[in-house]
């Protein structure tokens, strides 16, 4: 009784490790941990499951666009969603300056090209940087761009994403540079907690993500980048080259979203998530469907 | 190699702010520990009523088991982001060791000794102290050496809810793809509990020597 009980477990344990191995029909989507993206690679995995006989497992909630680069470079993960603005982070030498929407995308594809990632065309949103503080607050400091806050930095809280500070280019440091600002106070966190802090007064301003719903929200307001700091990030698709030549069909799914989101409609999807708590799938699958690319 | 220690030069002054700050929650939620779950392993020790007991361990075995990452994002909406909650945190995770500990080391002293020492005219204070306190010591002084060791690591993921700490350079190091700070991050905290246990090692062995268990006691 005993001897079959033990075959049987170390034969289904078997198979489940086999079943795991086996990825030559599996495409693997990774995606960063806010809910557009989220919900994009749901979007994708409807998409390609609907119209090939491709298999595909996502892989939400990796801690930031590096991690998922990274994941990609070694294989680990086929296809993501990046911001344009991504190429600023070190990851290939820039040869020239790209200033527009435009500049940047192109020259992100050249670079990432020689790594081995196919840049597609974008969504038709972007989500930069947003320094954001509570309503109150702007009126009676009269905030309107980021300049605005020159005097009052030095006394306030900042919240941000875990990296920011880290960041060369369109970081901390090459923004004082560029503003001449520093803040009194710099808080890293989790980026989806820093609207909640900045709502209940824990920190004073927040640089958070400019598509997220929760802006509204918790009424508040966005800073303009009146000197131009922070570079394009517009998001778009982007896939391993290998994986495209192995699997070609792809090459006809990925553009099905170019144009198609754009960012009200971003910020829609992230209400869904964020703030009536809907998944990540339901959403995608509402939105192909409104959108006529799903059943 | 040589980079590296460039790096760390440069990089000082955030290594000292962040060490302080991880210091502050470690320590302060490891105190807290101590003063809560000692006092309680003692009570608990010294009473019959065995409901108590599955009630006491029960509760900090619970909170042992939630993921520390789970139990610090349940704590923002009653504490709100930062120090706060990353100490009640760590302090509700200290509590289950030392608390073990403690009622292990006090229900390990022979309670042969204890008679005597009433025998000889010992009041409770000062069986406790004199006597159960000293032979429960090597016990308690483990659970609060091993707790500090973990609390320090977990101390770690505070910089996702804002409290920064050594954290901090792992998630950004992370984040920008840049291992120096990853590096710097992770061997700070291991050099840091290593430190601690270290200290707590020494204390551990000076207190021993000066609290001896009573002669007379032990002579029985």
């Amino acid at each position: 009784m005993k001897k079959g009980l033990l075959g049987t477990m170390m034969l289904v344990l078997s198979l489940a490790l086999l079943s795991a191995c086996g990825s030559a029909n599996k495409i693997v989507i990774g995606a960063q941990t806010y809910s557009e993206v989220k919900v994009i690679a749901e979007m994708y995995k409807a998409l390609i499951e609907d119209r090939t006989d491709l298999k595909v497992q996502v892989k939400p909630d990796l801690s930031s666009s590096p991690v998922v680069i990274n994941a990609m470079k070694s294989g680990e993960v086929d296809m993501a969603t990046l911001y344009s603005g991504e190429i600023f982070n070190n990851h290939f030498e820039l040869k020239t300056e790209p200033k527009t929407r435009e500049e940047v995308v192109e020259a992100g594809r050249e670079g990432f090209a020689g790594l081995g990632i196919t840049w597609f065309e974008p969504y038709g949103f972007e989500n930069t940087y947003a320094f954001t503080v509570r309503k109150e607050v702007a009126d009676q400091l009269g905030l309107k761009t980021i300049s605005d806050l020159k005097e009052h930095a030095k006394n306030m809280k900042l919240g941000v994403d875990t990296t920011w500070l880290e960041r060369p280019n369109d970081g901390y440091k090459a923004f004082s540079q560029h503003y001449g600002i520093e803040f009194g106070q710099t808080f890293p966190m989790e980026i989806g907690l820093v609207y909640e802090a900045v709502a209940n007064k824990e920190v004073d301003i927040v640089l958070a993500y400019s598509s997220d719903a929760r802006i509204k929200e918790f009424n508040l307001v966005t800073l303009t980048d009146d000197k131009q700091f922070f570079p394009p990030y517009d998001a778009l698709p982007v896939a391993r080259t290998k994986v495209l030549e192995e699997h070609p069909e792809l090459k006809e799914i990925i553009p099905l979203l170019h144009g198609k989101i754009t960012l009200d409609k971003a910020i829609a999807l992230n209400y869904e998530v964020d703030v009536n708590k809907r998944s990540e799938r339901e959403v995608a699958l509402e939105f192909l469907r409104k959108e006529g690319l799903l059943e | 190699m040589s980079d590296f220690f460039a790096f760390l030069v440069e990089r000082f002054p955030d290594l000292l702010k962040a060490l302080q700050e991880h210091l502050i929650i470690s320590i302060t939620a490891v105190v807290l520990g101590c003063l809560a779950a000692v006092p309680l392993g003692i009570l608990l020790a010294g009473n019959r009523s065995k409901w108590l007991h599955s009630l006491v361990f029960g509760i900090a075995n619970i909170f042992q088991t939630i993921p520390s990452l789970a139990l610090l994002a349940l704590l923002i909406p009653l504490f709100g982001i930062g120090t706060k909650p990353a100490i009640i945190a760590l302090f509700l995770y200290s509590l289950l060791p030392i608390l073990r500990n403690t009622y292990a080391g006090f229900t390990s002293v022979d309670p042969g000794v204890i008679e005597s020492a009433r025998g000889m005219g010992y009041n409770k204070a000062q069986r406790l102290f004199q006597i159960q306190l000293p032979l429960a010591f090597p016990y308690i002084m483990s659970g609060i050496r091993v707790t500090t060791v973990y609390i320090i690591s977990w101390t770690t993921l505070a910089t996702l809810i804002g409290a920064g700490g050594l954290g901090q350079f792992i998630f950004s190091g992370m984040g920008v793809n840049k291992k120096e700070l990853i590096f710097l991050g992770a061997v700070s905290a291991i050099l840091l509990a290593l430190l601690a246990d270290f200290v707590l090692g020494i204390v551990e062995r000076r207190v021993s020597r000066k609290v001896k268990p009573s002669q007379s006691a032990s002579a029985v």
